[in-house]
């Protein structure tokens, strides 16, 4: 995308999203770096807007007038609007890494939350 | 319905009048800033007014659905129109205009 | 970080619209079709003639078929004719399993004499299926589906003067009117779009995205249908027998309670048995949203009106509202055809996409004329899935019309012509691009391409041109709609085919000079890249100097 870019240290290290080497060739390491990325996307992707639609289902009932067919429905319609940032993240955030934590930090967090809701509260 | 597109079409000839690029290829020369401002806000106004128009007249779902259409519509064809025959593209949005009047009367009567 | 993520979402609409265009090319194309699927349908099926029938007449002519033919089913279905279904078309699940179909001719009662043929069906099916064994094909699309959804926005991300270059089309400037082509049919059709994507998704949520229906009912997920749908909820029969009640009186209480909106769906559950029901659902024609749970049931042995249920919910009418407006059941003819214009403007979306993928690619390679490996199989793909798929198309319907009318499994062998017509397509693709250039495959296949679809009106009045007087006569026009809407197709890739005549140098040789412009930007934009370019990332990009 940019040659013009700034040249010469290695591309992970470069603050950038995944870019190749100022010589146009691709290393085995970006390769493996977006294929992560991909995998982040797609499976980290698919878990959060799960989760998220999970916890939707589950405090819409009680917030509002809803039956829980009518909560799933509505958590299912939303949760792909959770999907495409967390896709987009993957692939803006500065390392691969990074696109798994973003990803798999707020599960985490929106798992315990309907965990603790469910079987504790 | 008629009305509404009517109305797109002159609002995004409006809007493409008031930038500079395309004020030239439509009209010879680029309007000037007020002129160019004035543009603006008259495009605006009157898709605005198209879109009012298509509430009035149709229920809440059929006019959001319908004035999309006309919406995409009309630029589209006013992009394509422009793109090959520029002086058209105004001169439709004038005729447009004239027939506003009418395709008002009929809407109301229908 | 501004430049660095306008930058990345470049690069993933790059990369996310090549390896899942060629697919979405095929999914766009055949929904697009699908919205002239019963129109279609007709033109296969040109022996089936559409008649004035009212509701209570094919009801009832539905109602006894099914009664003499299949008086054990589980269950009937009774779609009635509209205007653009002629015929009434019967479901019925008998004892052994499975589902029967029977389509009959609203006037006679008899089951319809015209050749077997899936017509406009064929496309809409492969439109969501992808000929793919259940549920893969689903999957496949859903998954498509979302990375259309993906493309889209970070197109949108990557368009940085969405607003200043609305209105602009630049012809004849080589890369730069593909490009602006791709932005045009993008940006102006952009709500079509976004709606027609975020719906595909939501139609199959509920398989793709369970996790909130399975957390909420555990492992009992029909009780969320029943839930959903409680008119649908269809009991065990019971042994006891008792004569079904006549579904028109039935008809006239629906007339009543929704006030005007007709049927479209008769569901009867265990017919002939004591605890029979009767669902009536409306004809989609008459609302936007789908609305599958709006419904009335009556009692199948006393006719009298047990359950009324609407789908008000909020929710549920946001569900059903983007799966109506995705099929557009709704649409008379005019908007029929805007949805038809605005999903030509999709497939053009995405076709414009991977022409210039590997057009600016191409560019690198001018000098030495080669083309790397990589780049010859992105070539091969495009032809074979865009002009490949065109000639499939058009294939399905010659075969239509010259493939004995009695032949066993003329319907399989309608869809065979169209999967190796597009295989072929592959093949020729192949052989062109990888031992010749990719401009004579497209050339060529673009000519065939063209000369079946002029042709087509030709075949159809020589093969079936009683049909087509005859509907003309009658004031029906369907049949003629689709014949001129060939001749047009026709016209369209023969032009196409034009435009790829000749060598292609002196092609490569235009794009990399400026054509006369006095405008400041576009001698901006050309040979050098240079930091302005990076800047303004992929919207700008007309030069040699891009990196990939």
């Amino acid at each position: 995308m940019d040659a013009a870019m700034a040249p010469g240290p290695v591309p992970e290290k470069r603050p950038r999203a995944p870019k190749k080497s100022g010589a146009g060739e691709v290393s085995m390491r970006w390769r493996l770096a977006v294929a992560s990325r991909v995998l982040a996307a797609v499976i980290g992707g698919y878990l959060l807007a799960s989760l998220a639609s999970v916890c939707l289902a589950y405090f819409l009932p009680l917030l509002f007038q809803s039956s829980r067919a009518e909560a799933a429905v509505l958590s299912m319609t939303l949760s792909f609007l959770f999907y495409l940032p967390a896709v987009l993240w993957c692939f803006a955030c500065r390392t691969a890494l990074r696109a798994w934590l973003g990803l798999l930090v707020p599960s985490a967090v929106l798992g315990a939350v309907y965990g603790c809701a469910r079987w504790l509260v | 319905m008629l009305l509404a597109t009517l109305l797109c079409y002159a609002g995004f000839t409006a809007l493409c009048l008031s930038m500079n690029r395309h004020a030239e290829d439509l009209l010879g020369a680029a309007l000037s800033g007020a002129r160019s401002r004035a543009a603006r806000w008259l495009g605006w106004v009157v898709l605005a007014l198209s879109l009012w128009v298509a509430l009035v007249s149709l229920s809440v779902g059929q006019a959001l659905v319908q004035w999309f259409a006309a919406l995409m519509g009309s630029a589209f064809v006013l992009v394509f129109v422009m793109s090959y025959w520029p002086r058209l593209a105004v001169s439709l949005a004038a005729i447009g205009a004239v027939l506003c009047p009418v395709a008002a009367c009929i809407q109301l009567l229908a | 970080m501004k430049e660095g993520f306008r930058q990345a979402m470049a690069w993933l609409h790059t990369w996310a619209g090549l390896v899942f265009g060629w697919l979405l090319f095929a999914i766009f194309l055949t929904g697009t079709l699908s919205y002239f699927k019963e129109e279609i349908t007709q033109w296969t099926q040109p022996e089936i003639v559409p008649h004035e029938v009212s509701d209570a007449v094919a009801a009832e002519r539905g109602q006894q078929w099914l009664q003499a033919n299949a008086p054990d089913a589980k269950r009937w279905f009774i779609r009635l004719p509209d205007e653009r279904n002629p015929d009434i078309a019967l479901t019925y699940s008998p004892a052994n399993g499975g589902f029967e179909r029977k389509s009959l001719d609203s006037v006679s009662g008899q089951p319809v004499q015209g050749r077997e043929s899936m017509g406009g069906e064929f496309f809409y099916r492969f439109h969501f299926q992808l000929q793919m064994p259940h549920p893969w094909g689903r999957w496949l699309a859903s998954v498509a589906a979302m990375v259309m959804f993906v493309a889209l926005i970070s197109g949108i991300i990557t368009h940085k003067k969405i607003f200043k270059e609305f209105f602009t089309f630049r012809p004849r400037k080589g890369q730069r009117t593909w490009l602006d082509g791709h932005n045009a049919v993008a940006v102006l059709i952009l709500p079509f779009h976004l709606m027609i994507t975020y719906s595909s998704l939501v139609i199959f949520m509920t398989m793709v995205m369970p996790a909130s229906i399975l957390t909420t009912y555990g492992s009992n997920t029909s009780a969320f249908f029943d839930d959903l749908f409680p008119a649908f909820k269809s009991a065990p029969p019971v042994s006891e027998t008792a004569p079904l009640a006549s579904i028109v009186p039935m008809l006239e209480v629906a007339a009543q309670k929704w006030d005007g909106a007709r049927v479209g769906l008769i569901t009867v559950n265990n017919p002939g048995k004591a605890n029979a029901t009767v669902a009536l659902g409306s004809n989609g024609a008459d609302h936007i949203p789908h609305e599958p749970g709006t419904s009335l049931v009556f009692n199948g042995v006393t006719g009298e009106l047990t359950q009324q249920s609407s789908m008000t919910a909020a929710s549920l009418l946001l569900a059903g509202g983007m799966y109506g407006l995705h099929m557009g059941h709704f649409a008379g003819t005019l908007l029929r055809w805007l949805y038809f214009f605005a999903g030509i403007g999709g497939t053009a979306m995405i076709a414009t996409g991977l022409v210039i993928w590997l057009g600016k690619r191409r560019l690198k390679h001018a000098k030495s004329g080669v083309l790397p490996f990589e780049l010859k199989l992105v070539e091969m793909l495009n032809v074979a899935s865009m002009s490949g798929l065109m000639l499939a198309v058009v294939s399905f319907f010659w075969a239509n019309r010259m493939l004995p009318v009695s032949l066993a499994a003329r319907s399989d062998w309608e869809v065979k012509t169209f999967f190796c017509i597009w295989g072929l397509a592959l093949l020729h693709a192949f052989g062109r691009v990888f031992f010749r250039d990719g401009r004579t495959a497209w050339r060529e296949q673009l000519i065939l391409a063209a000369a079946l679809y002029c042709l087509l009106p030709v075949l159809d009045m020589l093969t079936a041109g009683s049909y087509l007087w005859g509907s003309i006569r009658q004031g029906q026009w369907t049949l003629a709609a689709l014949d001129l809407t060939a001749l047009a197709t026709g016209i369209f890739l023969a032009w196409g085919a034009f435009r790829f005549r000749g060598e292609g140098q002196s092609v490569i040789a235009s794009k990399l000079t400026p054509t006369g412009s006095s405008r400041k930007q576009d001698s901006r934009q050309t040979l050098t890249g240079g930091s302005e370019l990076a800047r303004e990332g992929v919207s700008e990009g007309t030069t040699v100097q891009e990196a990939r």
